[in-house]
């Protein structure tokens, strides 16, 4: 960042460092040295318009807005060598995941991901499997001389998308399907 | 040994030759399974922990809790699969927290986690000296005078303080498994570098870091015969960009990407017709010639 850019106190917001740093796996993020370790090793590095270790620094210093709208938290591989190579236990990938998930719960959900969601709750899989679909899927199983699919139970996978605070996420296509039952 | 067998969901959704070559290999290494019937989708590691790390530790959890009704531990045949559920395994064994919050979801659908079943990919297995003197004797075409391009990918080893796989910087189990089979294992310096399959949301990633791997093994003093994975995301990865990348750059990137079963089971003499080895898009046709077979 070259540009000179001034940021009044109060436009800070002090909480987001615990209210990251609160929860599963994230307690770390309190410990960075700001040593620019995570950031040398990045696999997507050059792609992203905050590096890792100053996603870090500006979530300590309460950029909650500026980390939230960054490409970075999308654009990273999940490859976890940061968190693999960070001297300070700092788990940055972990805190990224959470950090997506603040994202999605302000309503920034990127299409893929919600789609991939979708998937599994109409079919229990990352992979469509329904009529013409299963059919064919179990064809070449067949083939092979492979076991029956036995699916889960959708019901239960509702429950817990639900139950777990993506219900919102969800086309409910589904329940029309049930209601034509 | 027996395992409560979790496949997942893309590799015996979409490629089945890969299971298949799998069961195979594990027959003859004497390995026996109890399907785990009613699994769901791991869940996926990117987008379902994008979204939601209790939905994603929630319904990881439900499948660990088949495995334990079968009161075994559990087998995973891809990196995705085992990375989810190892983590969840992990997080939730420390987290007391997190351990009752999944709980109490799954109490509204008659599950309890209790956290008795194990979690294991087959990489991890099958490089213990156990597994490693089995392989030797059932060997039927060693794979001699082969080079192998050895990709372990990310969610096998990283971070290993949760996985608890292999040295992060220097794995050497898939190097053992491939060497028991006759080849030998080329070293290069991309060696450990992400696939970019997971940069989902910007394919110019996964464009590039192919191409930067594929391009160092084209370069290489010796030439290298196949690049095996263990996991079909990063199998599928390097296969089809590949393909694309040679159309579009005009350079010859065509190296056969093996599952690293399908190599053992051409090794252990399984029928090459039977294992699906043309489903892919840089077909292994010089490799098959080269091991006569
Ligand atoms: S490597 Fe760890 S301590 Fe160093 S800047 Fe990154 S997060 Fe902070
Ligand atoms: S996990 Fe993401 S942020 Fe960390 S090194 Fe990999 S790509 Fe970079």
């Amino acid at each position: 960042m070259t540009e000179e850019e001034i940021i009044n106190a109060e436009d800070l917001d002090y909480n987001f460092r615990y209210e990251i740093s609160e929860k599963v796996g994230a307690k770390s993020l309190l410990k960075c040295i700001q040593c620019g370790v995570c950031s040398s090793g990045c696999t997507v590095t050059e792609y992203v318009d905050l590096q890792p270790h100053r996603v870090v620094a500006s979530c300590l210093l309460g950029l909650k807005d500026r980390v939230l709208s960054s490409n970075a938290i999308w654009t990273c591989s999940l490859c976890h060598r940061c968190t693999e190579r960070c001297p300070k236990g700092v788990d940055y990938s972990f805190i990224l995941a959470l950090l997506r998930n603040l994202a999605v719960k302000e309503g920034n959900c990127p299409e893929e991901y919600r789609g991939t969601i979708q998937t599994i709750y109409d079919n229990g899989y990352v992979v469509p499997y329904t009529g013409g679909l299963a059919t064919n899927i179990d064809r070449r199983r067949d083939r092979f001389g492979l076991p029956k699919i036995v699916p889960p139970d959708l019901k239960e996978i509702d429950i817990i998308m639900n139950e777990t605070g993506i219900g919102n996420l969800i086309k409910k296509a589904s329940e029309n399907k049930e209601s034509d039952k | 040994m027996e395992y409560a067998l979790y496949l997942g969901c893309t590799i015996p959704l979409k490629l089945p030759h890969f299971e298949y070559a799998f069961r195979e290999i594990s027959n003859y290494l004497g390995l026996t399974f109890k399907e785990m019937e009613g699994a769901s989708c791991c869940p996926d590691p990117v987008a379902t922990q994008s979204v939601s790390i209790d939905t994603w530790l929630t319904l990881a959890a439900r499948n660990l809790c088949l495995g334990e009704k079968l009161g075994l531990d559990i087998l995973t045949i891809c990196s995705g699969c085992f990375e989810t559920l190892k983590t969840a395994k992990v997080l939730l064994s420390e987290d007391k927290a997190a351990f009752d919050r999944v709980n109490t979801v799954l109490k509204k659908i008659g599950y309890e986690y209790k956290g008795t079943s194990n979690v294991y990919h087959f990489a991890e297995l099958f490089s213990q000296e156990e597994y490693l003197e089995k392989i030797k004797k059932i060997l039927m075409n060693p794979l001699d005078d082969l080079n192998v391009a050895v990709h372990y990918g990310c969610h096998l080893i990283r971070p290993s303080k949760i996985l608890q796989f292999d040295h992060p910087e220097r794995p050497e189990t898939i190097d053992k498994i491939i060497k028991a089979l006759g080849a030998k294992t080329v070293a290069f310096a991309g060696k450990l570098e992400c696939c970019g399959f997971c940069a989902r949301l910007q394919e110019e990633i996964g464009f590039k870091l192919v191409e930067d791997k594929m391009t160092e093994l084209k370069e290489l003093e010796e030439e290298v015969d196949v690049m095996v994975g263990v996991c079909p995301a990063c199998v599928g990865q390097y296969d089809r960009k590949q393909r694309l990348l040679s159309r579009k750059t005009g350079k010859e990137l065509d190296i056969p990407v093996l599952y690293v079963p399908e190599l053992m089971a051409i090794a252990f003499g399984v029928e090459k017709d039977k294992l699906g080895l043309t489903n892919r898009s840089v077909k292994p046709n010089k490799l098959l010639e080269k091991l006569n077979i």
